[in-house]
C-alpha cells in the first residue's frame, strides 16, 4: 500500500484507465518536477512551462474530451470526472498551479466537448487549437470581479468585466483592466463571460492572439508560479459568431462545477504532498531532548492525526464531486444551479480545510515550515492563491442560501 | 474617514517622548519603505533596496543607539521605565511598512538587551561595544545564536530541556572562552551579522543553568563562518543562515553574566521577544486595515461600495475588533515587561508564560482574520499590489519563530495548570 492509500478514495468507481493514468502521473510528477524542485525551485521558463507541456500535450489532458475525429481522445462521458479528480490530485501533489492550469482546460472541455452537451459547430472550430500540435494550450476565464465602475453590467452582485456585441460579422468584445483567473500573460485561449446589453450574458471564446486583445505587465502575487497572470485590455476584439460558446447562465454553471472539481483535486494533490512533508519530519524529528520521536509527542502527534483527518475527508469530498457530475440526473437534474452550490460548497469546504491544514503542518516545523528547501511554504502560498481567485467565502455564501433556503435578492 | 490612528492605544502607557518617535518612525515608513517593498521579495539575497532605509533609520536616526546609556552616546532606554512602551511603539510602525525590516532591526537590540536592560546591565561590555553602534554611519547587525541543528527549539524550551541540549561549547582557557559549535536561523545571519551573542553550555548534556553561557562574538573573530541566506517564504528584510564557530576566542569578560544568570536573562530575552513580537503584529494590521479601507471603498458589490453588504461587513467587523482588542492587550504586555515591580522579573516562569500566552493568541486571532481578510478580496487579495499578501506571509513566520505555536502551548499550561512533566 502507497502512503497515498491510507486515504481512502472509491476506488471502485474509477476505471483501469484511471487509476494506470494515475500511477504514471505519480511517476512521471516526481521525477520530471519533485525531483528538480530543490534545484530549479518554481522556475517557469525551466521547470513548470515544460511540465506543463508534457502533461497537457504530451500526456494528452488537452485532448481529452474532444471527438476522436477531431483529433482527441473522446473520454467526453459524464465518468471523465472520475479521470479529472485521480490525475489533478497527482499533479496538483507535484505544483498545484500546474493542477489549476490542468483544471481549466479540462472543464472548458467539459462544458463545450463532453458527450451530453457536444456542440458540432463550435468543437470544430476550437478543438484544432487542443489537439493540433505538440505544444500546450493554457486556458483562462475572465469572470465576474469586483468592480470600480459603479455603471458595470452584473452577474451575482459583480461586474462583468467585458462588454460584447453581435453584428452581422460575429461578436465584438471591450473591456479595460480585465482581470482573468490564469495566465493572463500565456493564454492561448479566455473564456469571457460577457455582458450584452438588454440580454443575456454571452460566454465568448477568445484565442490569445485575436487582434485588439493585449495583455499588460505581469502580476506579482502570492503563489502558483505556473500562472503567469496579467490583466488584459479588449479593444474592439472580433471574433466569429460560433465562438460563442452559451448564453444565459446553466452553461456558466456547468462549466464552474467542472472547474471545481479540478481545482478540489488541485487542493488534495496539495493536502498528499503536505502529508508527506509532515511525515517524513514526524518520523524523523527528536525534540525534549534524546528519545522523544516528534510523532509521538501526544501534542504534536494529535495535530498530525488532525492533519491526516482533515486530508482523507477533503479527499472523498472531491470524489463525491467527482460522482456528481457523473451522474448529472442523479443530483440536481436540467438545474444546472443543483449542481453548481455542491460544486461550490465543496471546493470552498476543501479550501478552507487545506488551508487550515497546511498552517498546522507549518506550525508544527516551526522555522522549517517557512523555509523554501522543505517546500512546505509552496503549498500553503499555492493553496491560498487559488482560494482567492475561487472568490470570497463570504459570498460563495449566498449562492449557498440561494439554493437551500430561495432566497431570492442575496 | 476613520484611520489607523483611530484604533486605541492606551495613552495612559505612553510618555510624550514615545508620540515623537512614533511620527519619526511613520515618516521614515512612509518616505523610506512603504514605496519600495513590493521590490523586497526579490531582493532577498543582495539587500540592495533593503539596506538603506534600514541604514537611514538605525544609523542616520540613531536607533542602533537607543539602549545604550546617554553618556556612552546613546539613547538611555535601557534604563528607561518606558523601555517596552517604546520598542512597542517603534515596533508596531516599523512593522507597518515591513515586519521582516521591523525583525531585523529589532534583533540588532535583542543580544544587548542581556546587558544594556536595567536591572541586569553590564558597564565594561557596553563600553566595548557602544563605539562599533555610535561611531559609524553605516547599519549594525546583532544577532542572538540560539537554535542548533539537532534540537530546532529545544533550546527556547529552557523550563523543560535546561539547557541540556546545548551542543555549542564554551571552554575556558586561561583568560579567553573558545567557543565551537553551529547554529541555525538567527535572525540578521546570512553573511551580514556584525555582533552576535551565542547562547552556549560550558558542561555539554548538564541541566545545571550555572553551565549555560551567552557569550559576545564580533563576526571579525578568526574562526566564524555564515553562510549566505536561506530562502523564506517571505520576510526578505531578515536575513537567516548558518554560523559555525571553530575555535573562536574572545575574552572571558565577553560572557554577558556570571554563571546562573546567564541562563536567566537568556529566559529575560526569551521574554521580551515574545512580548515585541506582538507589536509586530498589530503593526502589520494597521497597514493590511489602510489596504482594505482602500479595496472595500472602491470595490463594488450589487452596485454598492463592498463595505456596504452586509455580509462583508461581518468580516470588516471582525478585522477591527480583532485589531482594536489585539492592540490594547498588546500594549498591556509591554507595560507589564516594563513594570517588574508590579508583574514580577521578566524572566519569571510566570512572565514568560503570560508573554507565550499572549503571542500564542495574538498570532492565531491576526492570521484567522488576516486569512479571511485575504479571501474576501479575492484575486486582489493574493496581488502583490494590495500589500495584504505580504502580510499574510509574515505574520505566519512571526508565529513561528521562537519555538513556534507548541512552545506556546505548552508554557502557558504549564504555569497555570502547574503542569510538571511536560
Amino acid at each position: 500500500m502507497s502512503d497515498q492509500d491510507l486515504f481512502p478514495y472509491p476506488r471502485n468507481r474509477l476505471q483501469a484507465a484511471d487509476l494506470d493514468l494515475a500511477a504514471s502521473l505519480q511517476a512521471m510528477v516526481q521525477k520530471e518536477i519533485m525531483d528538480k524542485r530543490l534545484e530549479l525551485k518554481e522556475g517557469y521558463e525551466e521547470l513548470l512551462a515544460p511540465s506543463l507541456a508534457k502533461l497537457m500535450a504530451e500526456v494528452g489532458l488537452q485532448k481529452m474530451f474532444w471527438p476522436e475525429k477531431l483529433g482527441g481522445e473522446e473520454h467526453n462521458e459524464p465518468a471523465a470526472s472520475y479521470t479529472i479528480a485521480a490525475a489533478l490530485e497527482q499533479i496538483g501533489r507535484a505544483d498545484t498551479g500546474l493542477a489549476f492550469l490542468a483544471a481549466h482546460s479540462l472543464a472548458l472541455q467539459a462544458a463545450v466537448a463532453a458527450k451530453d452537451g457536444y456542440r458540432e459547430e463550435l468543437c470544430a472550430a476550437m478543438a484544432p487549437l487542443f489537439c493540433e500540435g505538440d505544444k500546450s494550450l493554457i486556458v483562462s476565464f475572465v469572470l465576474p470581479a469586483f468592480s470600480e465602475d459603479a455603471g458595470a453590467p452584473l452577474w451575482r452582485g459583480k461586474g462583468i468585466q467585458v462588454k460584447a456585441k453581435s453584428g452581422p460579422d460575429g461578436w465584438t468584445l471591450n473591456g479595460k483592466g480585465v482581470r482573468p483567473t490564469c495566465s493572463g500573460a500565456d493564454a492561448g485561449l479566455f473564456g469571457v463571460l460577457c455582458a450584452v446589453e438588454g440580454e443575456e450574458p454571452a460566454f465568448i471564446l477568445v484565442p490569445g492572439d485575436t487582434p485588439g486583445l493585449t495583455r499588460r505587465e505581469e502580476i506579482l502575487k502570492t503563489g502558483l508560479a505556473a500562472s503567469r497572470n496579467a490583466d488584459l485590455d479588449f479593444k474592439g476584439v472580433k471574433v466569429p459568431e460560433v465562438n460563442c460558446a452559451w448564453r444565459g447562465d446553466g452553461g456558466t454553471y456547468r462549466l464552474l462545477s467542472w472547474y471545481y472539481l479540478g481545482l478540489s483535486a488541485a487542493g488534495v494533490g496539495a493536502l498528499l504532498a503536505d502529508y508527506e512533508i509532515i511525515k517524513e519530519w514526524g518520523d524523523n524529528r527528536v525534540i525534549k531532548g534524546s528519545g522523544h520521536i516528534f510523532k509521538e509527542n501526544p501534542l504534536t502527534g494529535a495535530l498530525m492525526g488532525e492533519i491526516a483527518k482533515e486530508i482523507a475527508v477533503d479527499r472523498l469530498l472531491a470524489y463525491d464531486l467527482a460522482g456528481i457530475l457523473a451522474d448529472p440526473e442523479g443530483y440536481g437534474g436540467e438545474d444546472a444551479f443543483a449542481v453548481f452550490t455542491s460544486a461550490l460548497m465543496l471546493v470552498h469546504h476543501i479550501y478552507v480545510s487545506a488551508e487550515y491544514t497546511i498552517h498546522r503542518t507549518m506550525e508544527l516545523m516551526a522555522s522549517a515550515g517557512y523555509a523554501k528547501e522543505w517546500q512546505l511554504e509552496r503549498y500553503w502560498r499555492d493553496v491560498k492563491t487559488v482560494q482567492c481567485y475561487l472568490g470570497a467565502y463570504e459570498l460563495a455564501k449566498h449562492d449557498f442560501a440561494r439554493w437551500f433556503y430561495q432566497a431570492k435578492t442575496l | 474617514m476613520r484611520t489607523i490612528d483611530d484604533f486605541t492605544r492606551p495613552l495612559e502607557y505612553l510618555n510624550p517622548f514615545t508620540q515623537s518617535l512614533a511620527s519619526i518612525v511613520r515618516t521614515w515608513a512612509d518616505k523610506e519603505v512603504i514605496p519600495y517593498r513590493r521590490q523586497f521579495d526579490e531582493d532577498w539575497e543582495e539587500h540592495n533596496l533593503i539596506y538603506p532605509p534600514g541604514r537611514k533609520l538605525m544609523a542616520e536616526l540613531g536607533l542602533q543607539r537607543l539602549l545604550f546609556p546617554e553618556d556612552l552616546g546613546g539613547m538611555g532606554f535601557g534604563e528607561s521605565d518606558y523601555a517596552f512602551s517604546n520598542m512597542y511603539i517603534l515596533g508596531e510602525e516599523m512593522s507597518r511598512a515591513d515586519s521582516g525590516l521591523a525583525v531585523a532591526l529589532g534583533v540588532t537590540l535583542w543580544p544587548l538587551m542581556s546587558i544594556a536592560l536595567k536591572p541586569h546591565t553590564n558597564r565594561r561590555l557596553l563600553e566595548e561595544f557602544a563605539p562599533l553602534y555610535s561611531n559609524t554611519t553605516e547599519m549594525i547587525s546583532g544577532a542572538l545564536c540560539m537554535t542548533e541543528p539537532q534540537g530546532g527549539s529545544d533550546i527556547e524550551n529552557v523550563e523543560f530541556i535546561k539547557g541540556s541540549t546545548i551542543r555549542t561549547t564554551a571552554v575556558r582557557d586561561g583568560d579567553e572562552w573558545v567557543i565551537n559549535g553551529h547554529k541555525l536561523w538567527p535572525s540578521n545571519t546570512g553573511g551580514i551579522a556584525d555582533l552576535m551573542g551565542v547562547v552556549c553550555t560550558t558542561n555539554p548534556g548538564s541541566r545545571d543553568p550555572d553551565d549555560v553561557a551567552l557569550i559576545f562574538v564580533p563576526n571579525e573573530t578568526p574562526g566564524v563562518t555564515q553562510s549566505g541566506p536561506y530562502e523564506k517564504a517571505g520576510m526578505a528584510c531578515d536575513k537567516n543562515g548558518d554560523i559555525w564557530y571553530e575555535n573562536v576566542r574572545v575574552p572571558l569578560w565577553y560572557r554577558a553574566h556570571d554563571p546562573g544568570k546567564d541562563a536567566l536573562f537568556f529566559l529575560d530575552l526569551i521574554s521580551i521577544a515574545n512580548g515585541i513580537t506582538l507589536s509586530f503584529t498589530t503593526g502589520m494590521m494597521m497597514n493590511v486595515y489602510e489596504r482594505l479601507v482602500d479595496f472595500v471603498n472602491s470595490r463594488r458589490f450589487h452596485g454598492k461600495p463592498l463595505k456596504e453588504n452586509d455580509a462583508v461587513a461581518g468580516v470588516l467587523a471582525d478585522y477591527a475588533a480583532t485589531l482594536e482588542a489585539l492592540r490594547v492587550l498588546g500594549y498591556q504586555a509591554a507595560r507589564m515587561l516594563d513594570r517588574s515591580d508590579l508583574y514580577g522579573e521578566r524572566w519569571s516562569p510566570e512572565m514568560m508564560a503570560k508573554m507565550r500566552s499572549y503571542r500564542y493568541f495574538t498570532m492565531d486571532r491576526c492570521i484567522d482574520v488576516m486569512g479571511k481578510v485575504m479571501n474576501l478580496m479575492e484575486a486582489f487579495g493574493s496581488d502583490r499590489d494590495w500589500d495584504v499578501e505580504k502580510h499574510w506571509r509574515d505574520i505566519k513566520m512571526n508565529q513561528l519563530w521562537l519555538g513556534g505555536k507548541q512552545l506556546c502551548q505548552v508554557e502557558a499550561a504549564r504555569w497555570f495548570f502547574n503542569c510538571e512533566t511536560l
